[in-house]
C-alpha cells in the first residue's frame, strides 16, 4: 500500500510537470498578448508605450526565462501574483475556491446520494412501467445542458416566488440560509446529469449483481430482499460507481464554470474563465497547476477506497 | 414533507428579501463584467469605467449629460490669449477618501504620474499638449501647453485627480482606489461584486443620497435580466435594445435612454486591395443601407450616423448631407466596374465578439452581397480581433468603438497619417492639414468649419463606413429616481440619485 502510494505521488509530480509547461505555452500561444487585451481594441497608445506596459509586467523577458521565474516560484510555494491588479494568486485561489468546493459537494450529494436508492429502485423495478419512466427521466437529464437548465430555473423560480433571492453568492459563515438559498437551483441544475447517469450506472451494475449466484444463495437460505439488495448486490455494485463519482468529481469543475457563469457565483470557473479572456498568464498557470493537483488527488482517493470497499484489491 | 420544507424555505427567502430591501439605500447594480483594475489612469474597459468614472474619481471639468464641458474639481479656470496657459481655480474644501484635503499639489502630482514612463498610462496621450503643470498656490494650478489645444478642456475631464502620495505607486489604486467621488471604495470581491459606500466629506451639498452602490457581476443576460425583475438588482446600466425591449413594460421595471456616443463601424484596410481604391470604400458607403441596420439589428432604436455622433449636437453634420448615405446598390456595382476590381470582390470581414456587432455584421454582409462583394464573415475571440487590428491584420472589420466629447479625439488619432490608432493605414494629405489645424485653433466656428469639412470628406470614401449610433438603454426598477443614462456609459449621474421606499 505504501508502494501504490509513493508511485501515486511520483505520477502527480510528473503530471504536474507536464501541465505546468503545456498550460504555459498554451496560453501563449493564443492571439492576443496580456497588454494588448487590456488597451482593447481602439486606445490610443504608442508603441512605446506598450513596450513599457509589456516591461512592467515582465512580458518583455524571453518566454523560458518567463518560465523558469515563474516554475522556480511555484516550487517554493510562491504562485505569483496576478498581472495587473498585484494581487497574490493564492488568495485569488482561496477566495474563489469555495463557492466552487461547496457547490462540487452539494451537487456530489443530491446526484450520488440520490443516484444510489434511485439506482436500486429502478432495478428492483426493471421492465415495469416505473422503470421505463425513470429511464426516460434519466435520459433527459443526461442530455440537458446546465447551463440551459439553470437559465430555465431561474426564469421559473423568478415567476413562482419573484422574492426569492436566487442569485449571487453570500459565505455560508456571513449568512447560511442565504447561502444555502442561493446554492439551491445552481447544485441542482450541476446534480441532474450526475444523477442521470449515475442512477443508470448503479441499474446496471445492480441488475447484474443480482443475477450471480451468491444472490440465489442468499435468498435460498432466506435472507430478506431488502437485505439481499441493499448489502449483498449493492456493496459488489458500488465498485464502478465510487470510479465514476470519482472521474465526475473532475467533471463537475467543468460544469461548475457554465454553471457559476448563470448563477452569478464567483467560484473557480469564473476566476479561470476571466484570467483566460485576459491573458492574466500567472492567475491562469498557477490555478490550472492547483486545480489539476487537486483532480490527481481525487483519483488518488478514489484508488484507497477501493481497498476499503473491495477486500480483493488489498491482496 | 419535502413541499413543506421547501416551502418553508422559500417563505424564509421572502421575509429576508423583505428585510433587506426596508433597510437598503444601497443600489444594487447588475453588471456583466467586471473590472481588470481600478486605478483611473491605467485602465480603459466600459466595466472599470462604469464603476470608477464620476463615482470614486473626478476631474478637473467635467462633462455633463449632454455631454458639455463644465467645471468639476476645478470651479474656473482662465486661458492665456495665446492659448498656451491654463489657469485652473481649484474647488475648496474637496477632500480625498482618505480624509486628506486635495490641493494644487495633488492636481500636479496626477499630471506627472499620467505621463511619466513608468506608469505607461494609456491615457499620456490626452495630456500630450501639456508642457509643465505647476502649483501657484494650494487653490491654483497652472498648465503650460506646447501648443494651443483646442480638445485640452475635455480631454482633463477624463483625467481622475489621485492623491500625490500615489504618484509613483504603480498598484496600489488598482486594488483600492482613492478619489475625491461621492462614492468610496469598500470591498471587492472579485467576480463577486465591487460596494462602494457614501463619502461623508463629499463637497456637493446634498449628495450623494445613497449610502452605497455595489456592483454585482453577472456574466448571463437572462440572469441579470430576471434579476432586475424580481427586484434583486436596481439597476442594469447602458443596455442594448435587445436586452431593453424584452424588459420594457415588466411590472416595477422602468426605461431610461439616451443617444449613445459609441458607434458601430466596418472598417477598411486602405493599405491593400480591394479597399486601397477609394472608389470601392465609395462602393461600400453606397451599398450599406443603414436605416436596415438600425431597423434590423438595433430593433429600430438608434438612427444611422456619420463619423460623429448626433448626441455631439454642436459638431455632428446631418447625414442628408452625404451623398453616399442613400442606399444604391446599383450605383455601388458601377462603381466597383470603375474601379476595375474583379466582381464579385471576394473580402473577409472580422466581427468582434459582441451580439450587437455580430448582428449588424450578418446585415452589412447580406447588403455588400447584393452590390457585388462577397464577404465572409470571420468570428473571432476578443484578443484575436484585438490582435489583427492592432497590426493592421484584415480585409475589413465589424466593431464599436467608445466615442468622445471632442472631435479631436477621435480623428486626429484615427485618421491622420501614422495616428496611433490609424490601422487603416489611411493618409490623405488634405485630412492631415485640416486635422492639424483644427486642434490648435481658438476660434469655435472656424474649428467647426473644418470638422464638417472632415465629416464630409470621410463619410463616403474614408477608412471607415460609420454605420449607426444605437440608443442606449438602462433599465431600472421604478424607486430609482434622480439617474440620468449618458451618452458617453459613465454612471456619473448615480450622485444625484435617491431610491424611494
Amino acid at each position: 500500500m505504501n508502494r501504490a502510494l509513493l508511485t501515486r505521488l511520483f505520477d502527480l509530480l510528473i503530471v504536474l510537470f507536464g501541465v505546468s509547461i503545456i498550460v504555459f505555452l498554451m496560453i501563449r500561444m493564443i492571439p492576443g498578448d496580456a497588454v494588448a487585451i487590456m488597451l482593447g481594441a481602439n486606445t490610443e497608445i504608442t508603441a512605446e508605450r506598450m513596450a513599457e506596459l509589456k516591461s512592467r509586467v515582465g512580458l518583455d523577458r524571453p518566454i523560458i526565462e518567463q518560465y523558469l521565474i515563474w516554475a522556480g516560484s511555484a516550487l517554493r510555494g510562491d504562485l505569483g501574483t496576478s498581472l495587473w491588479t498585484g494581487r497574490p494568486v493564492a488568495t485569488e485561489i482561496l477566495i474563489h475556491l469555495w463557492p466552487t468546493l461547496e457547490l462540487t459537494f452539494l451537487a456530489l450529494l443530491f446526484g450520488a446520494g440520490l443516484a444510489v436508492p434511485v439506482g436500486c429502485l429502478m432495478a428492483q423495478l426493471r421492465g415495469g412501467a416505473a422503470d421505463v419512466a425513470m429511464r426516460v427521466g434519466a435520459i433527459a437529464g443526461l442530455t440537458i445542458p446546465s447551463f440551459w437548465l439553470g437559465i430555465v430555473l431561474i426564469v421559473v423560480l423568478a415567476q413562482v416566488a419573484p422574492g426569492f433571492a436566487s442569485l449571487g453568492y453570500v459565505p455560508f459563515s456571513e449568512d447560511p440560509v442565504g447561502n444555502l438559498q442561493r446554492m439551491l437551483l445552481p447544485s441542482f441544475a450541476l446534480a441532474l446529469p450526475i444523477l442521470a447517469n449515475l442512477s443508470r450506472l448503479v441499474r446496471s451494475a445492480m441488475l447484474d449483481a443480482l443475477g450471480q449466484d451468491y444472490i440465489r444463495t442468499a435468498r435460498a437460505k432466506g435472507v430478506s430482499e431488502r437485505r439481499v439488495v441493499y448489502k449483498h448486490a449493492l456493496r459488489n455494485a458500488l465498485i464502478p460507481f465510487i470510479t465514476s463519482v470519482g472521474i465526475m468529481t473532475g467533471y463537475l469543475l467543468g460544469g461548475a464554470i457554465v454553471v457559476e457563469q448563470v448563477f452569478a457565483i464567483p467560484g473557480l470557473g469564473r476566476l479561470i474563465l476571466g484570467a483566460i479572456a485576459e491573458r492574466n498568464y500567472p492567475l491562469i498557470q498557477s490555478t490550472i497547476l492547483v486545480v489539476t493537483a487537486g483532480f490527481v488527488l481525487v483519483n488518488f482517493i478514489v484508488d484507497a477506497l477501493y481497498i476499503v470497499i473491495d477486500p480483493r484489491v488489498r491482496a | 414533507m419535502v413541499k413543506a420544507t421547501l416551502r418553508g424555505g422559500l417563505c424564509a427567502g421572502l421575509m429576508m428579501a423583505a428585510l433587506s430591501s426596508a433597510s437598503a439605500q444601497v443600489l444594487e447594480i447588475g453588471m456583466d463584467a467586471g473590472p481588470t483594475g481600478l486605478d483611473p489612469h491605467l485602465i480603459t474597459a466600459f466595466p472599470s469605467f462604469m464603476v470608477v468614472n464620476g463615482n470614486i474619481y473626478e476631474g478637473l471639468t467635467a462633462v455633463d449629460k449632454d455631454l458639455k464641458v463644465g467645471p468639476g474639481l476645478a470651479e474656473s479656470w482662465t486661458v492665456s490669449p495665446d492659448g498656451k496657459t491654463y489657469t485652473f481655480k481649484l474647488r475648496q474644501n474637496v477632500k480625498f477618501h482618505d480624509g486628506a484635503a486635495m490641493t494644487a499639489d495633488d492636481v500636479v502630482s496626477t499630471i506627472r504620474r499620467v505621463q511619466s514612463k513608468d506608469m505607461a498610462s494609456p491615457l499620456a496621450s490626452r495630456l500630450a499638449a501639456v508642457e509643465t503643470a505647476t502649483a501657484v498656490d494650494p487653490q491654483t494650478v497652472e498648465l503650460k501647453l506646447k501648443e494651443p489645444s483646442a480638445p485640452l478642456l475635455a480631454s482633463i475631464a477624463t483625467i481622475a485627480i489621485v492623491p500625490k502620495s500615489v504618484e509613483t505607486n504603480k498598484d496600489a489604486l488598482q486594488k483600492a482606489p482613492v478619489g475625491t467621488g461621492p462614492f468610496k471604495f469598500q470591498e471587492w470581491q472579485p467576480n463577486g461584486f465591487i460596494l462602494l459606500s457614501k463619502h461623508d466629506g463629499y463637497w456637493g451639498a446634498g449628495s450623494p443620497k445613497l449610502s452605497g452602490l455595489k456592483f454585482n457581476i453577472v456574466p448571463e443576460s437572462a440572469t441579470r435580466q430576471v434579476g432586475l425583475t424580481n427586484g434583486q438588482y436596481a439597476l442594469l446600466p447602458n443596455i442594448d435594445a435587445a436586452t431593453a425591449l424584452q424588459l420594457k413594460g415588466k411590472p416595477g421595471v422602468k426605461l431610461g435612454e439616451t443617444l449613445d456616443l459609441a458607434y458601430t463601424l466596418i472598417g477598411l484596410n486602405t493599405s491593400k486591395p480591394p479597399f486601397d481604391n477609394p472608389k470601392v470604400r465609395e462602393a461600400v458607403n453606397y451599398a450599406i443601407n443603414r436605416q436596415e441596420i438600425v431597423d434590423a439589428a438595433l430593433f429600430g432604436a438608434g438612427v444611422p450616423g456619420g463619423p460623429l455622433s448626433p448626441a455631439l449636437k454642436n459638431w455632428a453634420v446631418d447625414v442628408a448631407q452625404f451623398a453616399c448615405y442613400k442606399p444604391d446598390p446599383a450605383k455601388a456595382q458601377a462603381l466597383l466596374k470603375e474601379a476595375g476590381v474583379a466582381m464579385p470582390v471576394a473580402v473577409t470581414m472580422n466581427v468582434l465578439p459582441r451580439q450587437d456587432v455580430k448582428d449588424i455584421a450578418q446585415v452589412v454582409q447580406e447588403q455588400l452581397n447584393k452590390a457585388g462583394f462577397k464577404v465572409e464573415l470571420k468570428n473571432q475571440e476578443q484578443g484575436q480581433f484585438i490582435q489583427d487590428w492592432r497590426n493592421s491584420n484584415f480585409d475589413m472589420f465589424a466593431s464599436i468603438n467608445a466615442g468622445s466629447p471632442d472631435p479631436d479625439d477621435y480623428f486626429y488619432r484615427t485618421f491622420r497619417t501614422g495616428g496611433s490608432t490609424n490601422v487603416f493605414k489611411y493618409s490623405d494629405a488634405e485630412i492631415d492639414k485640416l486635422l492639424d489645424g483644427a486642434r490648435t485653433m481658438q476660434d469655435q466656428a472656424a474649428r467647426k468649419a473644418a470638422y464638417d469639412e472632415v465629416q464630409k470628406k470621410l463619410a463616403c470614401s474614408g477608412p471607415v463606413a460609420h454605420l449607426a449610433y444605437g440608443t442606449l438603454f438602462s433599465a431600472m426598477r421604478d424607486k430609482l429616481q434622480g439617474y440620468d443614462v449618458m451618452p458617453n456609459r459613465s454612471l456619473g449621474t448615480l450622485r444625484g440619485a435617491s431610491l424611494t421606499p
